[in-house]
C-alpha cells in the first residue's frame, strides 16, 4: 500500500517539477534563474546544497547539468525531484526524496541498476586503509589486501 | 596506530589514535567471550553444546538467547533470506555475532573517548569520525575474482559508517535459503549502511536471496549496495555511484 502511495506521489510531483523545470529553463535562457534550483556538476551523482545558476557547459549554449528541484510538499509527503539535462534535453528524472508516514526521509529511487565495470574499476584509491571483503577465515585473511595493510601499519 | 587481534577464526584489525592501548585488553576479553560462546568450530563453545543437544536452548545464557532473538527478528524482517537456522537444524549465529562484536568493539573505543577509529573483523567494518588527515574514510572493496586486488574504493560520507561484504565463493556454507543453497545470482554483495548489524545481515540476505532480496533490501532499508554476479557484471544503487572514490 505504501508503494502505491509513493508512486502516486511521484507522479503527482513529477508534473509539478517538470512544469517548474520548464519555467526554470525559460529563466535560464534569459540569463537568470529564480526558481531555486540547485545545481551539481554535469554527470555527478552527488547533490550540492546551495542555490546557484546552472552553468552552460556546451558551446552551443544549450544547458547541461543535474538540477535538483525545490522540495515539494504533497499529500503523500515531501518529494524532491532531480532532472538530468544534456544539451537542453531532459535525459533522466529521478525522485530523490520522500517523507514517509512516520516523518522519516526515505529514498524511493534506491534500486540497484547495472553499472559499467569500467566506471567501478576506475574508482581505485591509494588512500585505502581498510578493505571490505568476504574474508571469513584466517587463511583467507593472510592472503588478503587487509593483511598487507595491517603489516604495513605495524 | 594499527592493532591486530586474531579472533573468531579470522582477524580483527583496528585503527585508532595512540591511547587505544588502554582498552585493548577489554576488547580482547570481549572478543574471547564471543568466541567461547558462539564459535561452532570449537566443540566446547556454548553454541556447539546447543547444537549437539548437550545444552537446551532454553537453558542457555541470556547473551546467547538475545543474539538468537535478534537473528530471528532479522529472519522475519528479511522474509527468510537471512536465517540463523541451518538446513541441518543447527542454530548458527555466525551471521550476526560478528557484526555485534564489531559494534561492541566500537562501543569500547567510543567509551575511551577516541575521536576516530575503524574496526574490521573478517572484512566487515565500522568507522568513527574521519581519517587522521581529516578526510572521509575511504574503503576498498575486494575483487571477488582476486582477493589481492581492489575492485573499487568508496568514501563514507554523512551517516554512513558501516560496510559489510558477503561472498559465495570463499565459504558458501554461510548462506542457505530454506533447504537449498544460495540463489547463485551474486558471487559478492557489499552493503553500506549506518549500522554494522544491518549492513552485515542484509549483505548475507542478498547473497542468499539473490535479485529479489536485493530489490527488497534497497526498497525497505536505507542502504547502498554493490553486487557482482558470476560473469563479473556489476549492479549498484545510486548511493554507491556517488560514493565511488574519485
Amino acid at each position: 500500500m505504501r508503494t502505491r502511495a509513493a508512486l502516486t506521489g511521484v507522479f503527482a510531483s513529477l508534473g509539478l517539477v517538470i512544469i517548474g523545470w520548464q519555467f526554470g529553463g525559460a529563466a535560464l535562457s534569459g540569463g537568470t534563474t529564480s526558481l531555486g534550483f540547485t545545481t551539481t556538476s554535469a554527470g555527478g551523482a552527488g547533490v550540492e546544497t546551495g542555490s546557484s545558476s546552472p552553468a552552460s557547459s556546451t558551446s552551443s549554449g544549450a544547458v547541461s547539468g543535474t538540477f535538483l528541484g525545490a522540495s515539494e510538499s504533497t499529500r503523500f509527503g515531501n518529494v524532491q525531484v532531480q532532472v538530468v539535462v544534456a544539451s537542453g534535453t531532459i535525459t533522466d528524472v529521478v525522485a530523490v526524496q520522500l517523507t514517509d508516514d512516520d516523518g522519516r526521509s526515505v529514498q524511493i529511487s534506491n534500486r540497484a541498476a547495472p553499472i559499467l565495470r569500467s566506471e567501478v574499476l576506475q574508482a581505485q584509491s591509494a588512500n585505502v586503509s581498510n578493505v571490505s571483503g568476504a574474508t571469513y577465515t584466517t587463511d583467507a585473511y593472510l592472503a588478503s589486501v587487509q593483511s598487507a595493510l595491517d603489516q604495513a601499519g605495524l | 596506530m594499527r592493532y591486530v587481534i586474531p579472533t573468531m577464526g579470522t582477524v580483527a584489525s583496528m585503527e585508532a589514535p595512540a591511547g587505544a592501548e588502554t582498552v585493548l585488553g577489554d576488547i580482547r576479553s570481549m572478543l574471547d567471550d564471543v568466541e567461547a560462546r558462539f564459535s561452532l568450530y570449537r566443540d566446547d563453545s556454548e553454541l556447539s553444546r546447543v547444537a549437539s543437544g548437550e545444552l537446551q536452548l532454553m537453558n542457555s545464557s541470556a547473551e546467547l538467547r538475545r543474539s538468537y532473538a535478534d537473528a530471528l527478528l532479522w529472519r522475519n524482517a528479511t522474509r527468510g533470506a537471512f536465517t540463523p537456522n541451518r538446513p541441518d537444524g543447527v542454530v548458527d549465529l555466525n551471521g550476526i555475532v560478528k557484526a555485534e562484536a564489531i559494534a561492541a568493539t566500537g562501543s569500547i573505543l567510543d567509551a575511551a573517548g577516541l575521536p576516530w577509529w575503524t574496526v574490521n573483523i573478517g572484512g566487515d567494518l565500522l568507522t568513527r569520525g574521519s581519517d587522521p588527515r581529516g578526510f572521509a574514510w575511504t574503503i576498498g572493496i575486494v575483487d571477488p575474482a582476486d582477493s589481492t586486488a581492489q575492485l573499487c574504493a568508496i568514501t563514507l560520507d554523512g551517516t554512513r559508517r558501516a560496510v559489510a561484504t558477503s561472498g559465495t565463493l570463499e565459504r558458501g556454507d554461510h548462506l542457505w535459503l530454506g533447504s537449498s543453497a544460495g540463489s547463485g545470482d551474486f558471487v559478492q554483495v557489499t552493503v553500506v549502511a549506518d549500522d554494522i548489524v544491518a549492513a552485515d545481515v542484509l549483505a548475507t540476505a542478498i547473497a542468499a536471496g539473490g535479485a529479489e532480496a536485493l530489490d527488497d533490501a534497497t526498497a525497505r532499508w536505507s542502504v547502498d549496495v554493490l553486487t557482482v554476479d558470476r560473469v563479473g557484471a556489476l549492479m549498484a544503487t545510486p548511493g554507491i555511484r556517488s560514493a565511488l572514490a574519485a
